[in-house]
C-alpha cells in the first residue's frame, strides 16, 4: 500500500454523454485512505457515472480526478492496476469455474506467481466458496456470483475498491454475507467506495455518505448525522382496535398521551392516522416501554407496534422539505437544506401540520421521489 | 517500463487471454465438436451426393484426372475456416452482455493483447479443426500433391480467410450486440459465398463475374493450387511467378487487402467499444 492520504479527489466533476444527458454537474469529492464511503442516491442519480470515471470506463467532460494520487484520464494504466471494481452487473466468465476465474483476474492484474494460490485460497475462504472452487459459476446461486465477482477484484490487494450497487436484487441472507465481506476488506486497510439505492446499506457499512440527486450531491455526512436530519426512525403504534365508527378522537388523545410522555422529546414529531401513531425520533425504538406503558395507563389498546428506519426518501422529502413543491427544487435547496437550521425548519412545520393531511401530503411526495427514479 | 518489460507483459496479457478463451472451449468443446461434425459430414455427403456429377464437371473444366474428394476438400476447409471464424463474435457479445468485457478493459492489460489472445485462441481452435478435415479428407482418398509443406500453406490460407470472417463477425456482433444475428449473419454469408465460388464444382460462365468479387474465390483456389500442385486461379489470370504461385501469391495479396479493410473496422469499433468515452 501506498503512503497516500487520499484515495480519491475528484474536483467538479462533470460529464455529459454523447447524447446530451448531463449526468453528473459539478460534484466534488474527498475521500481519504480507509474509509468506507458510501454513495447514496436513486436510480439514475449519477452513481454509476461517476463510479465509471474514477474507474476509468468513463472519461470525464470537465473535472479532475485523481485516484491513489493518478490521474484517471493521463495515468489510466496506473489507476487500474491500483483499483478493484465491481460492476453493478455481475460480471464472472460463468463458463469457468470459481477458482479458474480468481486465476484470470490473477493473471490480468500480474499477481505474481509464488503469491497465487495461497491468495486465490485466502479469497475463495473470504467469500466462502472454498468448497464448489472448481465448480464453473454457471451453476452457483445469484449472491454466489456476487462474492465470486466481488474476490475477483481484490486479488492484487487493491488500495481501494469499488462497489457499484453490489446488493441490489440479493436476498436478505446473501446480502448480509456480503456485507460481512466488505467489512471484512476495509477493516484489512482498504478504501471501500460503495454505491447503493438503500439508507440502510450505507448506514450499516458506511464511515461517511454523499447523496447524489439528479447528478448533483445534494448532502453528506456521517449515516447518524443524515438520519438525524431525516428525524430518525419511526415507532408506530396501532391504537383502538376496531373500534372504526369512532376512529380519529380515541387517537388524537392517545397521541396527546404520548407527546406527554417523559421520555418523548420535544424534538420528536407525533403524527395520527386514523387509528395509528407515527413517532419520528433518534432511536424512536427505545421509547417504546415508556410510551406502552403511559398508553396502558390511560386505558388505550394498543394492538400492533412497529418500528422501521427512515428510508432513502425519508432523506430526499427532508433534505428538499422546506422547498415549496418538495422533490422537483431540490437542487435549488441543497444549500439551505445542508444547515442544520433547515431539518429544524422542516421539522417544526412537520409537527405543526394536522396528522391526517401530513400523511396523505407524505404518500405524494413518496410517489413523487418513485416517479423520478422510473423516469431517471 | 522499459520496452522489454512492455513487450513481456503485452505477451503476458495474450497468453493469459488466449488462456481463458481456450479454457471456456474445453469446458463447452460443444461448439468445437459440431463443427468438426459438419465439416465431417459435409465432406462424406457432397462426395457422395456430387461425386458424380462432380466428377463429369471436373472432366469438362481440365480436371479429369482429379478425384472429386481432392477436388472437394478445400471448399470444405473454407466451410470450416468460416463456420469457426464466425463465433468470434458471439464470444465478444457474450463478453459485452455479462459484463467480462467490461471487466476486462478495467484491468492493467493492454486491450490490443486481449484482443490478440482471444484470436489467437480461436485460430488455434480452427487450426485443429481443420488437421481434422484434412486427415479425414485423405483417408478418404483424397491426394495433396504438395505435401506436408502445402498442409502448413493451406493452413496459412485458411487462417487469413479465418482473420478475415472473424473480424466480419465482431464487426456485426459490435454493431447488433445480439448473438442471434451473428447466428443469422454466418449463414446468409457462408451459403452464398461458398456456392458462388469455385468451392464445389468448377465456375459456370453464369457466375464468373460473381466470382470475381468473392473473397472465398481466392481462398478456395489458393488452397486448391496447393491441393493439386498447380495453377488453378480462373477469375483473374496471372502469369509472372509461375505454377503454383501464380494462384497463391494473387490469392493471397488480395486475402491480405481485405482483412486490412475489415480488420480495421473491426478494431475501430473494438476500440471504441472499449474506450473511456463511450457510455
Amino acid at each position: 500500500m501506498t503512503d497516500l492520504e487520499r484515495s480519491i479527489e475528484m474536483d467538479a466533476l462533470s460529464l455529459t454523454y454523447a447524447d446530451g444527458t448531463q449526468a453528473v454537474e459539478d460534484v466534488t469529492l474527498s475521500v481519504p485512505q480507509g474509509e468506507f464511503f458510501g454513495f447514496l442516491g436513486p436510480n439514475g442519480a449519477g452513481k454509476t457515472t461517476t463510479i465509471k470515471v474514477l474507474a476509468t470506463l468513463l472519461e470525464p467532460t470537465s473535472g479532475t480526478v485523481e485516484v491513489n494520487g493518478f490521474d484517471v484520464v493521463r495515468d489510466r494504466t496506473a489507476v487500474r492496476a491500483s483499483i478493484g471494481y465491481m460492476a453493478q452487473e455481475t460480471s464472472i466468465d460463468t463458463e469457468l469455474t470459481a477458482r479458474e476465474n480468481l486465476m484470470f483476474a490473477c493473471d490480468a492484474y500480474g499477481v505474481a506467481r509464488d503469491d497465487r494460490a495461497r491468495r486465490i485460497a485466502d479469497l475463495l475462504n473470504l467469500v466462502d466458496l472454498a468448497d464448489v472452487a472448481d465448480t464453473p459459476a454457471g451453476n452457483f446461486s445469484g449472491g454466489m456470483k456476487k462474492r465470486l465477482d466481488a474476490a475477483t477484484a481484490l486479488v492484487h490487494d487493491p488500495d481501494l475498491v469499488f462497489l457499484d450497487e453490489p446488493t441490489t436484487g440479493l436476498d436478505p441472507q446473501a446480502r448480509n454475507r456480503l456485507w460481512e465481506y466488505f467489512r471484512r476488506i476495509n477493516a484489512g486497510g482498504t478504501t471501500v467506495f460503495l454505491t447503493t439505492q438503500y439508507l440502510e446499506e450505507a448506514d450499516h457499512l458506511c464511515d461517511r455518505l454523499a447523496v447524489i440527486r439528479d447528478g448533483r450531491i445534494v448532502a453528506d455526512g456521517a449515516p447518524d448525522e443524515l438520519k438525524r436530519r431525516v428525524g430518525g426512525d419511526i415507532l408506530e403504534l396501532e391504537v383502538g382496535g376496531d373500534r372504526a365508527e369512532s376512529a380519529g378522537e380515541p387517537v388524537d388523545a392517545a397521541a396527546d398521551i404520548v407527546r406527554e410522555t417523559a421520555a418523548v422529546e420535544p424534538s420528536a414529531t407525533v403524527e395520527t392516522t386514523d387509528d395509528a401513531i407515527r413517532i419520528t425520533a433518534r432511536d424512536a425504538g427505545d421509547l417504546g416501554p415508556d410510551v406502552l406503558l403511559a398508553l396502558r395507563d390511560a386505558d388505550v389498546p394498543v394492538t400492533g407496534f412497529d418500528v422501521t428506519e427512515p428510508t432513502l426518501d425519508d432523506v430526499f422529502l427532508a433534505i428538499a422539505g422546506d422547498s415549496a413543491d418538495g422533490l422537483d427544487e431540490t437542487t435549488e435547496t441543497v444549500d439551505a437544506a445542508a444547515t442544520e437550521e433547515a431539518s429544524g425548519v422542516d421539522a417544526a412545520a412537520t409537527e405543526e401540520t394536522s396528522g391526517d393531511t401530513e400523511t396523505g401530503a407524505t404518500e405524494e411526495d413518496d410517489n413523487a421521489v418513485q416517479g423520478t427514479e422510473v423516469e431517471a | 517500463m522499459s520496452v522489454t518489460e512492455t513487450a513481456n507483459t503485452r505477451l503476458r496479457d495474450l497468453r493469459v487471454n488466449a488462456e481463458r478463451w481456450t479454457r471456456k472451449a474445453v469446458h463447452n468443446p460443444t461448439a468445437f465438436l459440431v463443427e468438426i461434425a459438419v465439416a465431417t459430414l459435409s465432406l462424406v455427403l457432397f462426395s457422395a451426393v456430387f461425386g458424380d456429377v462432380g466428377g463429369l464437371a471436373l472432366e469438362r473444366a481440365g480436371f479429369g484426372d482429379v478425384a472429386y474428394v481432392t477436388y472437394l476438400l478445400p471448399a470444405v476447409l473454407m466451410q470450416a475456416t468460416m463456420g469457426s471464424a464466425f463465433s468470434s463474435g458471439m464470444g465478444l457479445v457474450r463478453d459485452l452482455e455479462t459484463g467480462m468485457f467490461e471487466k476486462t478493459v478495467v484491468t492493467p492489460m493492454s486491450a490490443t493483447a486481449v484482443l490478440a489472445g482471444k484470436a489467437a485462441a480461436e485460430l488455434a481452435q480452427i487450426v485443429v479443426q481443420l488437421l481434422v478435415v484434412v486427415g479425414l479428407a485423405v483417408a478418404m482418398g483424397a491426394n495433396i500433391e504438395t505435401g506436408v509443406i502445402g498442409v502448413l500453406g493451406i493452413l496459412a490460407i485458411c487462417l487469413l480467410v479465418g482473420l478475415l470472417f472473424m473480424a466480419v463477425s465482431n464487426v456485426v456482433g459490435l454493431l447488433a450486440r445480439d448473438e442471434e444475428v451473428i447466428n443469422a449473419a454466418t449463414m446468409l454469408f457462408m451459403f452464398p459465398l461458398l456456392f458462388l465460388s469455385p468451392a464445389f464444382i468448377p465456375l459456370s460462365d453464369d457466375i464468373e463475374l460473381v466470382a470475381t468479387f468473392n473473397p472465398i474465390t481466392y481462398g478456395v483456389e489458393a488452397v486448391r493450387a496447393l491441393v493439386l500442385g498447380e495453377d488453378v486461379l480462373t477469375v483473374v489470370s496471372v502469369s509472372w511467378f509461375g505454377g503454383v504461385a501464380d494462384t497463391v501469391v494473387p490469392a493471397v495479396g488480395i486475402l491480405l487487402v481485405l482483412n486490412g479493410i475489415v480488420g480495421a473496422i473491426a478494431i475501430r469499433l473494438l476500440a471504441r467499444a472499449s474506450s473511456a468515452s463511450v457510455a
